[in-house]
């Protein structure tokens, strides 16, 4: 598919305010100690004030307080520790641009976590994927040498294989597959135990906070939402560009001018469907995208551009997605092929909305993981959303003048 | 407590027990998989709890909440 990136490890990454601050200086040790010093050891309760102080949310998706997994981490038994390099989302690519530019942070984040919660390894889980990040990151762990043990894991690169339990499966040695989830993994995650697991983006943060407090940390973005953010920006044909903005700033700012007027995607290819004016006006913010129906998710957003038909697009990614799932859960391998063959029919001018709507309903919040859900979204949202476009195709036209796509189809 | 019956997804293998054992909130989707339409009253536990020890996968479980 046109939106995939040929090789997701080349990434435009453009410096930014904190976490992509002097990233010109490279990716070595030698040059991260020399902008931040070593972090010095925290207790569990400092490192619980800090990232309260600042309402540090996860960057995986979900913006789960942060806060609240490390209180879970820290009772019962010894807990360990995960950084979460496996970026499921295709579209996304910021802890990859992470991984090549600060993986110090990163690791100074968990680390400095895995000493105040007494754990005694940090597990780096890299995308099979995504070589060229992993091995940056190999490098940076190959450089240190910390109090606590670094292990290495490596996913199978699928869409799925980056989910939090197939991560846990994945650790055990078992194969990098979602299972279902009794208990959050902070609770009960690897061998039962206790496992603070997060994405690099969200323990570079955490690395941030160690290194430079609370109150600089606060300089950035609003009084509710205080720092930044990763985004990653994905336009046909070219490279995918990671930004680095400060929350309450606009959206469009990172946002190329070829890609105004034409709708766009927030969220990755589990995200929504945004219509231009919604884009052009949006402040980066988790509570605030989501009340536009837009939730920010793990920070993408996709721009297939004027010359791309958005019923198309997401003909493409649904079928893709399909292709994606792990086949174990009934209803997602079932419905979701049927469902990529439901929307392709709103293309092609002959199906009905009814059964896309109804195969929605039949697929969603039915699996292990997540997978069926976010590919529910984006169909849901091209529904809501961009209505003109499905009656467009009914009609046999299509809004972008590229009805020879439909034409051809049938 | 309200208590909610859940299906370990890639377990199941749509074997049907649990609809045919409690078909008051077990319905069949399209690929004969459990869609659970509704909470496990109390008058549906005994009947809920059979389902959970029948199914051949032990895919079922009462979540209470």
């Amino acid at each position: 598919m046109s939106l995939l990136p040929p090789l997701p490890d080349e990434i435009d990454i453009h410096p930014g305010p904190a976490l992509l601050d002097g990233i010109e200086r490279g990716p070595g040790l030698a040059a991260h100690r020399q902008q931040y010093d070593e972090p010095r050891a925290s207790s569990l309760v400092e490192l619980q004030a800090l990232v309260e102080a600042v309402g540090l949310r996860g960057r995986g998706g979900a913006a789960f307080p942060f806060a609240t997994k490390l209180a879970a981490a820290g009772r019962g038994r010894r807990a360990l520790v995960v950084v979460n390099l496996a970026e499921g989302e295709t579209a996304s690519s910021k802890d990859s641009a992470l991984a090549l530019r600060r993986p110090h942070l990163v690791l100074d984040g968990a680390v400095t976590t895995a000493r105040a919660l007494k754990a005694r390894e940090v597990h780096v889980v890299l995308p099979g994927d995504r070589p060229v990040a992993a091995e940056r990151m190999r490098a940076a762990m190959a450089e240190r040498n910390d109090a606590v043990r670094l292990v290495e894991h490596v996913t199978e690169g699928r869409f799925v294989s980056g989910q939090a339990r197939a991560v846990v499966e994945l650790i055990e040695r078992r194969p990098n597959l979602p299972v279902t989830a009794w208990d959050p993994e902070a609770e009960s995650g690897v061998k039962r135990r206790p496992t603070l697991l997060s994405n690099a983006e969200t323990w570079a943060h955490v690395g941030l906070l160690v290194l430079r407090g609370a109150a600089s940390y606060r300089l950035r973005g609003t009084t509710s939402e205080p720092g930044t953010t990763l985004l990653t920006v994905t336009t046909p044909g070219a490279r995918p560009a990671v930004h680095e903005v400060a929350y309450g700033s606009r959206l469009r700012d990172v946002l190329p001018v070829s890609a105004a007027g034409s709708p766009g995607i927030v969220g990755g290819f589990h995200g929504s469907w945004a219509t231009w004016p919604t884009l052009a006006n949006a402040l980066v913010s988790v509570p605030g995208m989501t009340s536009l129906g837009a939730p920010l998710a793990a920070g993408v957003v996709l721009l297939p551009g004027s010359s791309a038909c958005s019923l198309q697009v997401t003909t493409d990614i649904v079928e893709h997605l399909a292709g994606q799932s792990a086949r174990r859960c009934g209803p997602c391998f079932n419905g979701l092929p049927a469902l990529a063959e439901a929307v392709r029919g709103l293309l092609e001018g002959t199906g009905s909305q009814q059964r896309v709507e109804e195969l929605c309903g039949l697929v969603a919040r039915r699996g292990a993981c997540a997978h069926p859900d976010g590919t529910v979204r984006l169909v849901r949202s091209l529904l809501l959303v961009l209505t003109d476009e499905v009656v467009a195709h009914r009609h046999g036209s299509c809004t972008v003048g590229v009805s020879d796509l439909a034409g051809a189809a049938r | 407590m309200s208590r909610e019956l859940r299906v370990d997804w890639p377990e199941c293998r749509a074997r049907g027990l649990c609809h045919e054992l409690l078909p008051e909130i077990v319905q069949l989707d399209p690929w004969g998989y459990p869609l659970v339409t509704g909470e496990v009253t109390e008058d549906l536990l005994a009947d809920a709890r059979a389902a959970v020890r029948a199914c051949p996968r032990l895919a079922l479980r009462i979540v209470g909440s």
